[in-house]
């Protein structure tokens, strides 16, 4: 209550989480390794590509430094396959799947603390590594699609073939993608979810606000019948009676 | 509901009709001042007629002080109104906390017919439709704001439904904020 900021991370955190993802950069100038805290960048010699986060890459692009090349996924091409996955009749529900996870890196849980094994620990999105190279899969939108495209366009668009083209895809892909979830709206209810996967960080930011608001008033709403349900249950309990009744109820409201 | 939450108190201090069974001649200030006989029936403040429907006065009756009546704001008439057309109800109208007004009537009433009816409009139609509705303005707030043909639209919603609007207001408007910030730097 006294938080004043809502649950979860804000469109302009992710936007700067946003920042850490690695790009691929080809360097102009030499430049020797930096100790940064996230990690030591490699040295920069210049005709050779450098993976260096891109908040950095940015940097050294308005300096004239480097040129940053553009993952795999933002071109025409790619977009343009996307977009079609998107648009396609027989994919209207789903939203465009999200990069490959890596291989497993461990098959069985240890015998010790499974949890605590270093190998055991499988990335998932937005952990990704790279998501944003030029080695990134080349036909998945990956968690930082959005903020990522829109912060390279924005300040490294003459590193890019066609920008315009581009842009114009990704607004496309952004309505489309904004139409499905407004569709997932109207499943929404007092137990039930969308399903987002593959949704990018800053459009689940932007509606969790909204749907946080939409379940919780429908939970709301159904809290007396709940409570006289548990009521009920506990009464069964105490009587002793089987609760089968009961549970075939539960089961009907379910579907 | 959380004591400092200033939405429950003012979701409790809506008011609804109570009768009251017996004569209580010490809360007269109540009805202006006039005495309460029995049948009196008065708009009181949701904590008091609950505590006032609840209590039973030591005695020899058994019957309770007064008893609760539905409020106006969820009778037959708005009820009708709502599953003709959820969105045509300026529930702001009614009350100011609907929903809120809702969920306390169905704590305290037992009748297991309406309470299911209640719910099931409330949960199944109205709310969802109306927060539907609620997203797809939000995103253009300008015609909300400026009277277009749905100048009256704020108007209508109850105090849960301008939060989910905000929220989802604010939603795609940091959004934007963000983009048009990280263009500039």
């Amino acid at each position: 209550m006294a938080l004043p900021l809502p649950p979860g991370l804000t469109p302009a955190e992710v936007g700067f989480l946003c920042e850490m993802e690695l790009v691929t950069v080809i360097p102009r100038q030499r430049l020797e390794g930096l100790e940064l805290l996230g990690g030591p960048t490699q040295p920069m010699i210049p005709p050779f590509a450098t993976p260096l986060p891109l908040w950095l890459a940015l940097l050294l692009k308005k300096q004239r430094r480097a040129n940053i090349s553009p993952p795999g996924w933002l071109n025409v091409e790619a977009l343009t396959h996307i977009l079609d996955f998107e648009t396609d009749e027989r994919t209207a529900d789903v939203f465009s799947p999200s990069p490959r996870l890596p291989q497993p890196t461990s098959t069985a849980p240890l015998e010790e603390d499974p949890y605590l094994a270093h190998d055991a620990l499988e990335l998932s999105p937005p952990f990704l590594k790279d998501a944003a190279t030029a080695q990134a899969q080349d036909d998945a939108l990956p968690y930082h699609w959005l903020e990522l495209s829109h912060l390279l366009l924005t300040h490294a668009a003459d590193d890019f073939d066609d920008p315009d083209a581009v842009h114009r895809l990704l607004r496309d892909l952004r309505e489309v993608r904004m139409s499905k979830l407004r569709k997932g709206f109207r499943v929404l209810d007092a137990g039930a979810g969308v399903k987002m996967n593959g949704m990018g960080g800053m459009e689940v930011a932007e509606v969790r606000g909204f749907v946080g608001g939409v379940v919780d008033g429908l939970r709301r709403i159904n809290r007396s019948r709940e409570e006289a349900r548990k009521e009920e249950e506990a009464e069964q309990r105490e009587n002793g009676l089987g609760s089968s009744n009961y549970r075939d109820d539960e089961d009907d409201d379910m579907l | 509901m959380a004591y400092y939450n200033p939405e429950a108190i003012l979701t409790d201090a809506q008011k609804a009709p109570c009768t009251f069974e017996l004569a209580v001649p010490g809360l007269a200030p109540l009805n202006n001042g006039s005495a309460i006989e029995h049948g009196t029936k008065l708009d009181l403040p949701l904590w008091m007629a609950e505590m006032l429907a609840v209590s039973k006065p030591a005695g020899p009756s058994s019957t309770s002080l007064a008893s609760l009546d539905m409020p106006p704001a969820l009778g037959p008439r708005v009820l009708n109104a709502l599953s003709a057309d959820p969105k045509s109800v300026e529930l702001r109208a009614q009350a100011q906390w609907f929903y809120g007004l809702g969920e306390r009537m169905l704590d305290l009433f037992d009748e297991e017919k309406m309470v299911e009816l209640l719910i099931d409009m409330f949960s199944r139609q109205t709310f969802k439709q109306r927060a539907l509705e609620i997203a797809d303005k939000s995103q253009n707030t300008r015609t909300t704001q400026q009277g277009g043909d749905s100048g009256d639209f704020m108007g209508g919603l109850d105090e849960t439904e301008r939060q989910l609007f905000r929220a989802a207001h604010d939603g795609s408007n940091a959004v934007k904020r963000w983009f048009e910030s990280s263009s500039r730097s």
